[in-house]
Formats: C-alpha cells, sequence, structure tokens
C-alpha cells in the first residue's frame, strides 16, 4: 500500500463550513484593518526614504544599543533606531535613521576623519562644486568614524539609502505592480476558464495578500522590496492552488450533465486535497529553511513567505470554491442548484478553449505506430 | 519520436546545461584559461559580491538654468553693443527674466530672442518679459545633461582603462543614472570622491615642444628636464602613438574647476572652433595668464593627456575660444569633453544599496546552506512518500535545479541575494507539478486501471493543469521583473526560469523515466 497523507475518498464538507470559514476571514482582515490604525503601518527605508547602516564590532568590542543611539546622537541624528541584528553573538547592529544631517563642524561628540576634513576644506574652497550630491555618503562615513572611534572598532556590513523621491515612486509603484498582478491574472482566467471563475481567483488573492499584510501589521512587521517580491510570489503559489483546484472542478463538470454544484465542489476540494497538503509541505520546507537558516537579510522575505503559504493553501480550499458557489446563486440564475450548475458547465464548456491532451494524442500515435 | 531519441535528447540537455552550472566552480581566470570549460558564468550581484549601488539623480533642472545664463552672456553683450538699456536679467525658476522700460527695449529684446529660436515668452508682465526654453530646447538641453553626466561619470568610474575593474555606469530612465561598483576594489568615501571632483581638466603654458619625449629630452643637457616640469603629451585618439611631447609645468596655470561651459562654434571664416566660459574667478585669472604670455601656445590636458595646444592669439577673459584645425566632428567632441571634465550638472546620490564583501560572502554561504538543506529535506520526503516514482522526482528536481542554473550561467544572469531565495522556493514549488501527476495516477489505479494506463491518464490529465498553475505564475514573476530595481529583478529572474524549468522536468524528464521503467512492460503494481 503507498503512504498515503490524505487517505483515498476522504469527504470533508468544505464547503458546507463556508460561513464559519468566511467568519474567520472576515475577522482576519478587520483585525488587520483594525491594526492599522492602532499600530499603523511600518514601512521600511524602501518605501518610506532613509538610511540604514548595518555594523559588527570587532570581538574583544563591549557595546551596546544604548552607546550606540548615544554616538549617533552626539553626531547629531535625533530618530535614530539602534537594534541587535544577526548571529554574531550581538555585535551586530542596525542602525536606522531618517535622512538627517550630521553637523559639519565635527564637534567633540562626532569627530572628523583628516580626510574628512580635507574634503569639507576643499569643498570650501572650491565653492561647493559638484554640488549637494555627498551628503548622505557623508553621513555615513562620518558616523562609522565617530563610532569607531566612541566605542570600538568596527566594520560597515551594509548601506542603504533610499531617496524621498525613489521611496515614493517604490511604493507607489509597488501598488502599481500587485494591481497589475491581479488583472493580469483575471484575465487569464476568464480566457482559460470562464469569465465566471475569475472573480473567486481574485477574491482569493485579495484576500490572501489582505490577511498576510494584516498579520504583518499585526505582529509589527515592516514593509520593503523584499516582503513586496514575497507578496507578489504569493499570488502566484496562492493562484497556483486555486488553478488545480477549478481545473478540477471544471473537469468533474464536464464529466456530468446533471449534479449538485455543492457536491461537485466539495468533491473537487477533496480530489486534490492530498496534492494541496503536499505541495504546501514541501513549499514550507524550502521557505522555512530559507527563515532559519537563509540569514537576517533574506527573512522578512521568509516570514512573508510562510504567512502567506498557510494563507494561501487556506483560501484556496476555503474561500475561492464558495466564492463560486455563491457568485453562481447570487447572479447565475433564480432555480435551485441544479440549474445554474449546469449553466457553469455549459458557459464553461462554450468558453474555454477545446482542451487538447498533447500527450494523450502522441500517445495514440505512438501506439498506432507500433502495431 | 522514439524512446531512444527522447533520452538522448533529454541527457543531453540536461548534461549540457549542467555542465554550464557546475563550471561555476571554477575560478574565473580557470575558466577563461581552459577551453573545455565555458566562459560564461553566473554573475553575482552586487549584494552578494559586496559593493556599491547607487541610483544617481541629475538635477536637469540646474541644466536648463545653465542653459538660460549663457544666452544671458550671449543676450548682455549684444544689447551693450546695440546699445540697448534694460533692468535686472535673471534666471528664476527655470524662467529668464528680463526688466525692460522702454518698449524699444522690448522690442529689441523680443527680436534678439526670436532669433536665438530657443526660446518662449510666457507670461504678460510688459516690465517683466518672461521667457522659457522651448519644449524642443529644453528636451535637447536635458538629454545633454544626461549624456554629459553619464559621460563624466563613464570616463571616471567605468572607463576600461583607468576606471574600476568591473564597475558599471548606465542610464535608468529620464534623469538618473545607475552606478554600480563592485566590493573590495573601493571604499565608499574615495567612490563618492569620485562623484564629487569636478573634473582632471588642466591648462598649462607649454614652456618647450618636441615630436618625443627623446628629442624632447635631447635639448637639455643630459637630458634631464628643468625643475618642476614634466612632460605631457598628445596622442593620436585611434592608435595612441605620441604626437607630440609637451614640457609644462607640474603645477597647472589653471584647472578645469572654474570652466563653468563649452560648445561648439565657428569663426568669423566659418572655421569650427570650441568656445568656452569661465566662471568670474576663473575669469579673472585666465585673463592675467593670457596676458603674460600671448604667442605662447597653451596646452588643454584632460586625464594626463593633451587635446590641443592652441597658440594664445590675445588676453582671454571669462570667455575665450580654442581654435586648431577642428573638423566640427572634432569641435562637438572636444566641447563634450570640456564640459564633462567639469560635472556642472549637479548630481545627487538617491538610493543606495552597499554591501561588505564580508557580508555577501556570508549571505552565499547562508543560501547554499538554506538551499541544501530545502532540497535534502524535499528530496527525502518525495522519495520516502512516493518511492520508485518519488525518486524519479527527486532526480528530476536535482536535473531542474542544475538545468536553471546553468540556463542562467549560459546567459551570464546576475544572481542576487533574493535571486537565491527565488531557487530554493523554486526547489519548493518544483515538486507540485510531479505532486499533480503522482496523485493522479494514484486516482487512476484506484479506478483500478493498468498502471500503464494510469500512468498515461495521469500525465495528460495533469498536462494543463501543470501548464495553467504555472503560467500565471510566470505572469505574476514578469510583473515583478518590470517592476523590480535591483535585487529584487533577481528573485523575478530565477523565478521565471524556475518556473519553465520546472515545467520541462515534471513533463519530460519524470515522464521519460516512466517511459524507461515501467514503459511497456506489463507491470503489476506500480511503485507511487
Amino acid at each position: 500500500m503507498p503512504f498515503e497523507l490524505v487517505p483515498p475518498g476522504t469527504h470533508i464538507d468544505f464547503i458546507g463550513k463556508r460561513r464559519v470559514a468566511a467568519t474567520i476571514s472576515i475577522a482576519l482582515l478587520l483585525a488587520g484593518a483594525i491594526a492599522v490604525f492602532v499600530n499603523g503601518v511600518k514601512l521600511g527605508i524602501d518605501f518610506q526614504g532613509g538610511t540604514e547602516m548595518q555594523v559588527l564590532f570587532e570581538d574583544q568590542v563591549d557595546v551596546d544599543e544604548g552607546a550606540i543611539r548615544s554616538a549617533v546622537s552626539a553626531c547629531g541624528i535625533e530618530d535614530s533606531s539602534v537594534i541587535r541584528y544577526g548571529e554574531a553573538a550581538g555585535r551586530e547592529f542596525l542602525i536606522r535613521f531618517q535622512a538627517g544631517e550630521v553637523a559639519t563642524a565635527g564637534g567633540d561628540g562626532c569627530p572628523l576623519t583628516p580626510e574628512q576634513k580635507e574634503a569639507l576644506e576643499r569643498a570650501k574652497l572650491s565653492g561647493g562644486g559638484g554640488g549637494d550630491e555627498g551628503e548622505k555618503g557623508e553621513t555615513i562615513d562620518k558616523l562609522a568614524y565617530a563610532l569607531g572611534n566612541a566605542i570600538g572598532r568596527l566594520e560597515v556590513q551594509r548601506v542603504e539609502f533610499v531617496g524621498p523621491r525613489v521611496g515614493s515612486e517604490l511604493r507607489s509603484n509597488g501598488l502599481k505592480s500587485l494591481l497589475v498582478a491581479c488583472i493580469l491574472i483575471l484575465m487569464y482566467i476568464a480566457f482559460r476558464f470562464s469569465v465566471r471563475f475569475a472573480p473567486g481567483a481574485i477574491i482569493a488573492l485579495v484576500h490572501d495578500i489582505g490577511i498576510t499584510a494584516g498579520i504583518f501589521v499585526i505582529l509589527g512587521l515592516e514593509f520593503d522590496l523584499r516582503v513586496l517580491a514575497a507578496l507578489l510570489a504569493i499570488l502566484g503559489y496562492s493562484l497556483n492552488d486555486t488553478i488545480i483546484i477549478y481545473d478540477r472542478i471544471r473537469e468533474n463538470m464536464e464529466l456530468r450533465t446533471k449534479f449538485d454544484l455543492v457536491d461537485v465542489l466539495n468533491q473537487s476540494v477533496n480530489q486534490t486535497l492530498a496534492r494541496t497538503v503536499l505541495t504546501s509541505g514541501t513549499t514550507m520546507a524550502a521557505v522555512l529553511s530559507l527563515w532559519i537558516l537563509g540569514g537576517e537579510v533574506i527573512r522578512p522575505f521568509a516570514i512573508a513567505m510562510a504567512i502567506g503559504i498557510v494563507v494561501g493553501t487556506y483560501s484556496s480550499v476555503f474561500i475561492a470554491s464558495p466564492t463560486l458557489l455563491f457568485l453562481e446563486r447570487r447572479f447565475g440564475g433564480t432555480s435551485a442548484a441544479v440549474g445554474p450548475a449546469s449553466e457553469v458547465a455549459a458557459s464553461v464548456r462554450r468558453e474555454a478553449p477545446p482542451r487538447r491532451y498533447a500527450g494523450s494524442s502522441k500517445a495514440k500515435r505512438r501506439k498506432k505506430k507500433r502495431r | 519520436m522514439s524512446l531512444r531519441w527522447r533520452a538522448i535528447w533529454v541527457i543531453a540537455t540536461v548534461v549540457l546545461f549542467g555542465y554550464y552550472a557546475v563550471a561555476n566552480i571554477a575560478s574565473e581566470e580557470t575558466r577563461l584559461e581552459s577551453p573545455l570549460i565555458p566562459d560564461n558564468a553566473l554573475r553575482l550581484g552586487l549584494d552578494l559580491r559586496g559593493g556599491i549601488h547607487w541610483v544617481i539623480g541629475v538635477k536637469l533642472g540646474a541644466t536648463e538654468d545653465h542653459e538660460l545664463s549663457f544666452l544671458i552672456g550671449l543676450l548682455e553683450d549684444d544689447l551693450e553693443r546695440d546699445k540697448v538699456v534694460v533692468g535686472k536679467i535673471e534666471v528664476v525658476d527655470h524662467q529668464l527674466r528680463i526688466e525692460t522700460f522702454t518698449d524699444l527695449a522690448r522690442d529689441a529684446v523680443r527680436e534678439w530672442i526670436g532669433d536665438t529660436e530657443q526660446l518662449v515668452e510666457v507670461g504678460d508682465d510688459p516690465e517683466l518679459l518672461t521667457f522659457e526654453l522651448s519644449e524642443l530646447r529644453r528636451q535637447q538641453v536635458r538629454e545633454q545633461g544626461m549624456s554629459q553626466v553619464l559621460e563624466v561619470l563613464r570616463r571616471r568610474i567605468a572607463d576600461p582603462m583607468k576606471g574600476i575593474p568591473d564597475s558599471v555606469v548606465t542610464r535608468q530612465g529620464d534623469d538618473r543614472v545607475l552606478v554600480q561598483i563592485p566590493g573590495g576594489s573601493l571604499d565608499r568615501a574615495r567612490a563618492r570622491e569620485m562623484l564629487r571632483v569636478t573634473g582632471f581638466l588642466e591648462f598649462k603654458i607649454v614652456m618647450d615642444v618636441a615630436q618625443t619625449e627623446e628629442l624632447l629630452r635631447a635639448k637639455y643637457p643630459d637630458g634631464v628636464l628643468p625643475e618642476n616640469t614634466t612632460v605631457a603629451f598628445e596622442r593620436d585618439k585611434e592608435t595612441d602613438r605620441v604626437l607630440s611631447a609637451y614640457l609644462v609645468g607640474v603645477e597647472a596655470d589653471l584647472t578645469g574647476d572654474y570652466l563653468t561651459d563649452a560648445r561648439p562654434g565657428f569663426d568669423n571664416q566659418q572655421r569650427p572652433q570650441v568656445d568656452f566660459t569661465f566662471n568670474p574667478a576663473g575669469g579673472e585669472l585666465f585673463q592675467s595668464l593670457t596676458e603674460a604670455n600671448i604667442g605662447e601656445q597653451l596646452a588643454i590636458i584632460l586625464d594626463d593627456r593633451v587635446y590641443s595646444a592652441p597658440t594664445i592669439q590675445s588676453r582671454i577673459a571669462t570667455r575665450g575660444t580654442i581654435s586648431g584645425r577642428f573638423t566640427v566632428d572634432e569641435a562637438s567632441d572636444l566641447s563634450v569633453i570640456l564640459r564633462a571634465g567639469s560635472l556642472s550638472v549637479p548630481v545627487v546620490i538617491e538610493e543606495e544599496r552597499t554591501v561588505g564583501p564580508a557580508l555577501g560572502a556570508d549571505s552565499i554561504r547562508r543560501g547554499l546552506r538554506a538551499m541544501i538543506v530545502g532540497l535534502a529535506v524535499i528530496l527525502s520526503f518525495t522519495t520516502f512518500y512516493y518511492r520508485l516514482s518519488g525518486f524519479y522526482a527527486s532526480a528530476a528536481l536535482a536535473a531542474n535545479l542544475l538545468i536553471l542554473i546553468g540556463v542562467m550561467s549560459m546567459f551570464e544572469a546576475t544572481l542576487t541575494l533574493p535571486g537565491l531565495a527565488g531557487i530554493v522556493l523554486t526547489v519548493g514549488m518544483a515538486v507540485d507539478a510531479n505532486v499533480i501527476i503522482f496523485e493522479r495516477i494514484r486516482e487512476e489505479l484506484r479506478a483500478h486501471k493498468t498502471p500503464r494506463a494510469a500512468i498515461s491518464t495521469g500525465f495528460s490529465k495533469a498536462f494543463w493543469t501543470i501548464m495553467d498553475a504555472n503560467i500565471t505564475t510566470l505572469g505574476t514573476a514578469i510583473v515583478l521583473y518590470n517592476y523590480g530595481t535591483g535585487p529584487i529583478k533577481g528573485f523575478a529572474v530565477t523565478l521565471s526560469i524556475g518556473v519553465v524549468t520546472s515545467v520541462f522536468a515534471a513533463l519530460v524528464i519524470t515522464r521519460l523515466m516512466f517511459a524507461v521503467y515501467p514503459g511497456d512492460r506489463h507491470v503489476e503494481s506500480l511503485s507511487i
């Protein structure tokens, strides 16, 4: 006997639990929405603009957040946040601040390197020269030097700076990309399946993005480009799940002339359940190994993906198919379930492109040849 | 296609791409030296390799102002010549504003403006005439500004000879430049200094000249040059052959720092020349320099290279000309170089992503570890769950990974940290296609079909499901690619290629293995 996670003949009444599922989903979405008002949406520097510095102090240096914070504010940067980062036994820190100005005079707290003094002199002599291109960069170099002086030897491992213009562009383009992806998906489903299938998929997608983003807000995690990439990947992933179930629904509809839509939906979800569970499992395994082993820089991506996989899997089973049912009952016609369902089937047959099984026709040809 | 040919084709594909993938282990030198190892390999993104990634915004508004200021200079000269009296002339908000008091002056100004064909009048205050650059001219000016900045930055950073190895300067959109400087070769402070310096343009009075350095040195006892002098060469642009050797002072008499503009023009006999403008301070220096050296040659040196050494004809103040036997193209090239030497367009760093080499190496290590562990878990689970078929799927997954990396290597795609994450994710999702097929086959077996029939139906029924699911994923990846910047693009790239290779692995490679065994044999049961 093959090893089976989901035993054959499993028949869980997923569709019957649609009200429970809808309640849970709406509750989660609401919680997310409330959290947006209560916690506010935390934007990373990608979307908000700002500077981020990852520094690693050398082995023997005794350092904590407070020391760094005071050294940073001695340089005239008041709104900095300093957090421990990475795994280097508490010697690695992430310093973040809004693009601030460093006191150029080089006061006691924020000393300048000889080269910086020289550069400053030169800048004064040539009357500003090339303009203000170096300000932010200088802030970082000065800060690194000041930290080195005040605390101990360190290495700047990573610097990210996003100016306000780039930040707002990334923000609006990011939202645009989510929208464009949704529209493309809608069009593809309308083309491959039926216009009636598309809203269910879209609702599932909006649901996934909404809940994943909501959980991010509730947990107080930050949105940045990595998270956006994960959200788009979740779109693709969740859709994958939904399409596979839809595909089965369509197939089951074509097999029979008369059926009850609820039955067909339930049957389809159950038939694909093993696949749903397995694929979620393997994808989750990959994402978890990224989460645990991939390091700090990639972790936000992995966290968003992991949440998204759970939500996406849940939505394909509990949201996408019931939405189909809901829409059919509401807009599909007035008679009982049987009527609109066969209508769906008819529309599927009408609108779907002819199903060519490339594989099977080739197989037939091969068989003929061999004979 | 017969089974044999199919097998040969598939194996050849896997071997070819696998070869490209594995060749990444070899160092770059070995790759380039050995005729057996392909030269193409994955490029590491700056976030893995370490390096500086800058998006530099070019303030093109300043270029417009600059153009207007240049016109003001000409206008003032002409008005002075024609004895037309006007009030203050200034540039405000990219507009040229001229205070006028009489209709005569207004007409003169309007006529002059009309002749330039570069400005259009806006506003209707007769006391204060306001002009803007015409749309066409504005575009031209902005384009010129962009090419100037690109030229300077390329010369300073990405020059194949003198620049930083492997660094890249590319235009991004209307008013941005992307600068990528790979790690280790330069620290941030020095890189920034390269943006800052105004130019390496120098003016030096020529003390002596000869055809070669030897001939020049021969003029002096024992070939020892006078104190505080050095030799600068004029070289042929193509061949780099020395055309002339000039004896000049070590210190420049004047530098490009004072240059505000240079553009091609014509003298009164319509011979091409280059007109240049100094700022007031430079003008004073230049005036006294030229006054003292009429009849001498003035070497114009850019990046230690003499571009021309015209003879000083007269005292020159803020605006001067460089005449020589220029062609029109040469004159315009030289003016570009002069302008390029002085980065007159202000630039500002709008985005920076810098990663130290140590962190980059650490990211690679962690990424690989995550990939290997993820792969191991998935392979062992799949083999355990589907047994022989699972082993097929595992082999296909391994081949998939090889092909994915091989394709990326062949096209020299850039691998970033998110890209690495994309590969790990692909590993997780790639099994999906096989799971769909295998679950289908199991279903068919449960419906009491023979293994052979079950395999055939399983594959054919799963075909469009797999296609639909993957085409949509590909769609989102492409959207991401179009939107993404830098490293995120790398994620989209690996995800898209991964989708294609996964489908290939499941539908072609796994299928082939089933065709080999059980194939046409009448097996009683299937290990699935």
